[in-house]
């Protein structure tokens, strides 16, 4: 599903800054991966690469069969909004819309009308256990419930890709163990590759496998065993 | 690809997000609505302002002239200084024969304080001797009746036109007293004529507290002779009564043996002069007007500017978001642009129609019985105004919009 070659990224200034010194990386479809790394190790910029958020300088990224590599901004926000869905650790809600309104915001840009994406975003949150929140505005949820529209806002356009950073970084344990479970749960019922960065241990182990990242390279795979 | 503008689903985005962001919706159109408002209020309110200044000169020709002899003040011809001379019929006809530019050549004299009587009913005021030709230098409301014609003045009849007021007075509760008798200074006069004015220049006093008789039935009651008090000169268009001035003093210097520097023997009043003197203030009246209109319209825009470049700003985040889950940068621009235009329109409008209910207002207030000032806009300026702010507000919303489309979606999101 994803396959990274030899992804270099300097950021340039006075002093260059090489962040990713040849990435290598293959997640096959239906993984549940975690990248952990210290800050300043790059896996914010790889993120950043994988969302398509931000350019690489040389290798090449291929998503679902689709080489990522100097994108027009057009078609860069094509593919962000056919292949990935986004969760971040502030949630990114548009504030003055409600529930519904959020979840169905990505297939605004699809050109899908009101009506059908209102409902198409209504059985999302249904999934996510939140019908009744469905016309709350985000001020009016708690964090796990943002998170759960953020991550159903993430699925709505059924992306090859969940791409969550640090999802669980403004929860507490309890709502984290909730938010990782229901990763877990659209992993396993629906199949759905995922990819979370984090820092957090106890979510890397709930993941299929931890990907490390140290000083822009990736440390060899360790494989971690699924507690079932 | 599709073209967003046209698109009903992008409207119902914009009509939901305006409605969600009330305060800001509002300060925004607030902005706007005042702007236009005002600019409508200015430009309606100075053609109103115009009309209430000229209804003041209704009724009295523009391009005339009136000839008051004066006391001289320059010996000359062996009279001493300080001799009384009067103008008569003999002057006028020679102003005729000698100024062929003029359409009429007429005169009015005035006798004040005449006791004017219908049975036990009394009222005091001034008695006008005139010609036909007065009703071309000023143009009595006849209320019923008729004004004094040429065989009144031909045949001395003792026929009478009377000012409402004296009407009124003298015929309490009669609409129309014509075809009755009222004793001037103890001579009966039929009544002819009810006549008002509405212009507010006014000869001695307003038409509607005088009688006026023909001028021969005048010049006999009360022994002038031939004499008459003024001269009042209507010329054509191409009649010129300042360059014409020094013509007729000659006319009537000679005649009457004044010395040809005497100026002050004769006050010479260029009507037309005057009304140009008007013209230049509505001039100037229209131009300060246009000033603080344009002066709004800057003002208004660099608001909207302003405002959508704090939007902006504040919607960063909001754009980042947009546009890492698909929006395009011409979405983000398309987006910011259309809710620009949207409120200005709606604004605007709101503006205009304000705007009409305030002129409308005034027109209503400030309207009589003959005339309803302008106080509004052609469609056409309702346009242009509202037309010129979406344009301009469009362009003041573009800076902030294009800045918005360069927002990395990267950036935005950072930014926290």
């Amino acid at each position: 599903m994803i396959r990274l070659t030899e992804i270099n990224k300097t950021y340039p200034g006075a002093v260059p800054l090489h962040v990713l010194k040849g990435i290598n990386l293959h997640v096959e479809r239906g993984e549940l991966v975690s990248i952990m790394g210290a800050s300043g190790s790059g896996k914010s910029t790889l993120l950043n690469i994988l969302g398509i958020l931000d350019n690489y300088d040389s290798g090449e990224y291929l998503l679902d069969g689709t080489l990522i590599k100097d994108l027009s901004e057009n078609k860069g926000a094509e593919y962000r909004n056919r292949m990935i869905g986004f969760v971040f650790q502030s949630f990114n809600l548009i504030n003055y819309k409600n529930a519904v309104e959020n979840v169905a915001l990505p297939l605004f840009y699809q050109g899908v009308s009101r009506r059908k994406r209102n409902m198409l975003a209504m059985e999302q949150l249904e999934k996510m256990g939140l019908a009744d929140r469905a016309h709350h505005l985000p001020g009016e949820l708690s964090g796990g419930q943002k998170q759960r529209v953020a991550i159903a806002r993430a699925m709505i356009t059924n992306p090859s890709i969940i791409l969550a950073d640090e999802p669980t970084g403004a929860l507490d344990s309890s709502t984290s163990r909730d938010v990782m479970a229901l990763f877990r749960q659209l992993n396993r019922q629906e199949g759905k590759t995922i990819v979370i960065v984090t820092h957090d241990p106890g979510v890397g182990r709930q993941c299929d496998r931890v990907i490390r990242i140290s000083d822009g390279l990736i440390i060899p795979d360790e494989s971690i065993k699924t507690d079932n | 690809m599709k073209i967003q503008f046209f698109d009903i689903e992008n409207w119902k985005e914009i009509g939901s997000t305006l409605a969600r962001n009330k305060t800001r919706t509002f300060l925004t159109a607030f902005g706007i609505f005042w702007g236009v408002f005002m600019l409508a209020c200015l430009m309606g309110g100075a053609r109103g302002a115009e009309d209430l200044l000229r209804r003041n000169f209704e009724g009295f020709a523009t391009n005339s002239a009136i000839i008051f002899p004066n006391n001289t003040t320059i010996p000359y011809m062996g009279h001493a200084k300080g001799r009384r001379w009067q103008a008569d019929h003999t002057d006028i006809e020679r102003l005729r024969v000698l100024l062929p530019e003029m359409k009429t050549v007429t005169s009015q004299s005035a006798e004040g304080n005449i006791s004017f009587r219908n049975g036990r009913h009394s009222f005091s005021g001034q008695v006008w001797g005139v010609e036909e030709g007065f009703t071309d230098v000023m143009l009595p409301e006849i209320e019923s009746g008729r004004f004094i014609n040429e065989a009144d003045v031909s045949k001395q009849r003792k026929v009478a036109v009377v000012g409402k007021k004296v009407a009124n007075e003298l015929f309490p509760g009669e609409s129309a007293p014509v075809g009755k008798t009222i004793l001037v200074n103890g001579i009966a006069y039929t009544i002819v004529g009810i006549a008002y004015q509405t212009s507010e220049i006014q000869m001695n006093d307003r038409i509607d507290n005088v009688v006026i008789i023909p001028v021969s039935t005048f010049q006999k009651g009360f022994n002038r002779g031939d004499k008459v008090d003024v001269i009042m000169m209507v010329g054509d268009n191409s009649a010129d009564f300042s360059q014409l001035e020094p013509k007729i003093r000659r006319v009537l210097y000679s005649r009457h043996q004044i010395a040809p520097d005497d100026t002050n023997a004769l006050w010479y009043l260029d009507i037309s002069a005057e009304f140009s003197k008007v013209d230049i203030l509505f001039m100037g009246v229209s131009f300060l007007a246009l000033f603080i209109g344009l002066s709004t319209l800057i003002a208004g825009i660099i608001g909207i500017g302003n405002i959508m470049w704090v939007i902006v700003k504040e919607r960063t985040q909001e754009f980042g978001i947009r546009r890492a889950i698909g929006a395009k940068p011409a979405d983000v621009t398309v987006q910011i642009l259309s809710e620009g235009v949207t409120l200005t329109a709606i604004a605007g409008m709101a503006g205009i129609s304000l705007a009409c209910l305030v002129l409308g207002i005034s027109a209503a207030l400030t309207a009589n019985e003959t005339s309803t000032p302008r106080f509004q806009m052609t469609l056409w300026q309702a346009f242009v105004i509202i037309g010129v702010f979406i344009l301009l507000g469009t362009l003041a919303g573009l800076i902030p919009a294009i800045k918005a489309m360069r927002i990395k979606p990267i950036e935005a999101l950072n930014d926290k």
